[in-house]
C-alpha cells in the first residue's frame, strides 16, 4: 500500500475524530506511518457488530415491556453482558443471575441483591427497576 | 491536544501514534527508558506475526481468527531479546490494584495497563465493545483522574476518569485483565540489536511454518480458506457473511496498521535490512507489502460480498477464498526464505 492508497473516507458517526495508523510506502518506496481518518469497510464491518448488541438490546426492551423478561435483562445486554459476566461481576452465581431475569423472581428480590447488580452495571437502584420507554437513539 | 506531558518526577513524555495497542505501548515505555526504537522493530522483535483460527473461543458468538500472537507475547518477547528487566502484576485485590498503580506513577515511572474497552468513556461509542485486551499507558494522577497515553487510539494525551480505570482494568468475562500492570524496570541503552532481530525472525519462522497443528500458521490460512467456500451452503448466505465480516475486524478494524499486520511486518524487515545492509531482506519486505495488497483485495471483495448480502452478488466466496489462498502459497514462500536468510545473518 502507497501513501496515497491509504483509505482517507468520510465516515460520520464511526471515528469521531480518532485517526487509525496505517503503514505505508512513500514516494522513496520507504515505510512511513500515516493516519487514516477512516475506511468504508471498516465502518460497514463495524456498523453489522454494533447494530447487532443494539437489535439484541431492544429486544429485550420491548420483552421487559411486555412482561416476558425483568429489567435485569436489559441492563445486561446493555452492558454486552452474559448471565454469567454479569454473575462474576456482581458476585452471585450465574444460575441465580438467570433465574433473575424472569419478572417474578426479580421483583422478590432483597435489595442487598439489588444493590450488587446496581453496582455491577454502573446505575442505581432505581435505573434497575425499570428500562426506558423508548428505543436508545444512538 | 498535548502531546507532550510533564512526569511526577519532571521529566517529558513524548506521545507518538502507533497502529496497534500493545506494540505502540512498548515502544513507548522503550523509549522513555532511553532505548529509542521503532514500533515496527518491536513488532518483529517480538515475533508478533501470526495466523490462527480459533474456533473453539468464540467473541460474540463467533469463532477468532487472528493475524497476530497471543496478547502479552510481543512485550514479553521483545524484553527479553532485547534485554529489558520487567515489572508485570496482575492482582486479586482491586485496591491494592489500583494503590500500586498510584505508587508507581507518583515516581514518574509510566505503566501500561491492560483493560477492557467498554468501561473507557473516551473511546468512540461504536469502539467500545465488551474486549479485554486495549492496553494504553498512564502518565501520572489529575483532578479528574489519571492523565493517560493511548498510541493507538489518539494522537493526543487524555484524561480517563478513576471509575473508568478501575472498571476497566478489573472488568470479568473473557481474557480478565486483572489488573494487569507492566513497565520496564531497567534497560541495557545498547542492546544487541541485530541479535535480537535474527532470533525473533527464526522465531517468527518457526510460529508460521512449524507449529504441527492445522489451524495455525499457513496451515490456519488453507484451513480457513477451505471453510470459506464451504460456509454459504453450511450456515446460510447471511450467517456466511458474518463469519466473514468477522475475520476482516480482527484484520483490519481492530488497528493492525493494514492488512492484518501485514504492512507493519514489511516495515519491520526493511528497517532490519537497512540495519544488517541486505538487499535479501529488503526484497523479502517488498514481498510481504505484496502480499499485504492481496489481503487489502480479500477485504474488499470479501466487504463486497457483504453488502450484496441480500441481493445477488457478483463477487463470491469462491473468490475471497482463492485470495486467501494465494496468501497462504506466497507466505510461505517468503517464511521459507526468510528462514534462511536469518540463518545466515551474523549478529
Amino acid at each position: 500500500m502507497k501513501v496515497n492508497e491509504v483509505p482517507q473516507d468520510d465516515v460520520p458517526d464511526y471515528s469521531e475524530g480518532i485517526k487509525k495508523g496505517n503503514y505505508a510506502l512513500d514516494d522513496n518506496g520507504k515505510y512511513v506511518m500515516v493516519p487514516s481518518k477512516g475506511w468504508v469497510v471498516d465502518e460497514m464491518i463495524n456498523r453489522m457488530a454494533y447494530d447487532e448488541y443494539k437489535a439484541k438490546e431492544e429486544e429485550t426492551r420491548k420483552a421487559v415491556l411486555a412482561g416476558q423478561k425483568s429489567p435485569l435483562a436489559y441492563y445486561m445486554e446493555l452492558r454486552q453482558m452474559t448471565p454469567e459476566i454479569l454473575g462474576k461481576t456482581a458476585g452471585i452465581a450465574a444460575f441465580r443471575v438467570k433465574r433473575h431475569l424472569r419478572p417474578a423472581i426479580f421483583a422478590r428480590l432483597k435489595s442487598s441483591v439489588l444493590e450488587a447488580y446496581a453496582k455491577a452495571l454502573a446505575i442505581t437502584t432505581e435505573d434497575l427497576m425499570t428500562v426506558p420507554k423508548n428505543p436508545r437513539e444512538r | 491536544m498535548t502531546t507532550e506531558e510533564t512526569l511526577a518526577n519532571g521529566s517529558t513524555y513524548i506521545h507518538r501514534t502507533s497502529a496497534h495497542c500493545e506494540t505502540g505501548v512498548t515502544s513507548a515505555l522503550f523509549r522513555d527508558k532511553g532505548l529509542d526504537i521503532s514500533e515496527p522493530m518491536i513488532f518483529g522483535i517480538g515475533s508478533g506475526i501470526f495466523f490462527g483460527h480459533l474456533p473453539f473461543i468464540k467473541q460474540t458468538g463467533l469463532p477468532i481468527s487472528t493475524f497476530r500472537s497471543i496478547p502479552g507475547l510481543v512485550f514479553k518477547k521483545a524484553a527479553k531479546r532485547l534485554g529489558v528487566k520487567v515489572f508485570r502484576k496482575r492482582f486479586r485485590n482491586q485496591q491494592k490494584g489500583m494503590d500500586e498503580l498510584r505508587r508507581v506513577i507518583g515516581t514518574g515511572q509510566i505503566v501500561a495497563v491492560t483493560t477492557n474497552v467498554y468501561w473507557l468513556s473516551f473511546f468512540p461509542r461504536r469502539y467500545r465493545f465488551n474486549f479485554s485486551g486495549h492496553n494504553f499507558i498512564v502518565l501520572y494522577e489529575n483532578e479528574n483522574g489519571f492523565r493517560i497515553s493511548d498510541p493507538a487510539l489518539l494522537e493526543y494525551t487524555t484524561d480517563c476518569s478513576t471509575e473508568d480505570m478501575e472498571r476497566a482494568r478489573f472488568a470479568r468475562g473473557p481474557m480478565e485483565p486483572r489488573g494487569l500492570m507492566y513497565y520496564p524496570i531497567s534497560i541495557n541503552p545498547h542492546p544487541d540489536i541485530r541479535k535480537a532481530c535474527i532470533i525473533g525472525m527464526q522465531d517468527t519462522c518457526k510460529q508460521m511454518l512449524g507449529i504441527p497443528i492445522p489451524l495455525f500458521g499457513i496451515k490456519g490460512m488453507r484451513y480457513v480458506a477451505k471453510k470459506i467456500v464451504k460456509w454459504p451452503e453450511k450456515l446460510g448466505y447471511v450467517e456466511a457473511c458474518r463469519q466473514l465480516a468477522h475475520i476482516l475486524r480482527l484484520q483490519e478494524e481492530m488497528g493492525t496498521g493494514g492488512a492484518g499486520f501485514r504492512y507493519i511486518f514489511a516495515a519491520f524487515l526493511q528497517e532490519a535490512g537497512e540495519l544488517f545492509g541486505s538487499t535479501e531482506l529488503n526484497d523479502l519486505s517488498n514481498e510481504m507489502t505484496a502480499i499485504g495488497d492481496i489481503w487489502r483485495e480479500f477485504a474488499v471483495v470479501s466487504s463486497r460480498i457483504i453488502k450484496q448480502r441480500k441481493t445477488k452478488s457478483e463477487e463470491t466466496f469462491e473468490k475471497a477464498s482463492g485470495l486467501m489462498m494465494i496468501c497462504a502459497g506466497r507466505e510461505e514462500e517468503l517464511f521459507k526464505n526468510l528462514r534462511d536468510v536469518a540463518g545466515k545473518l551474523k549478529s
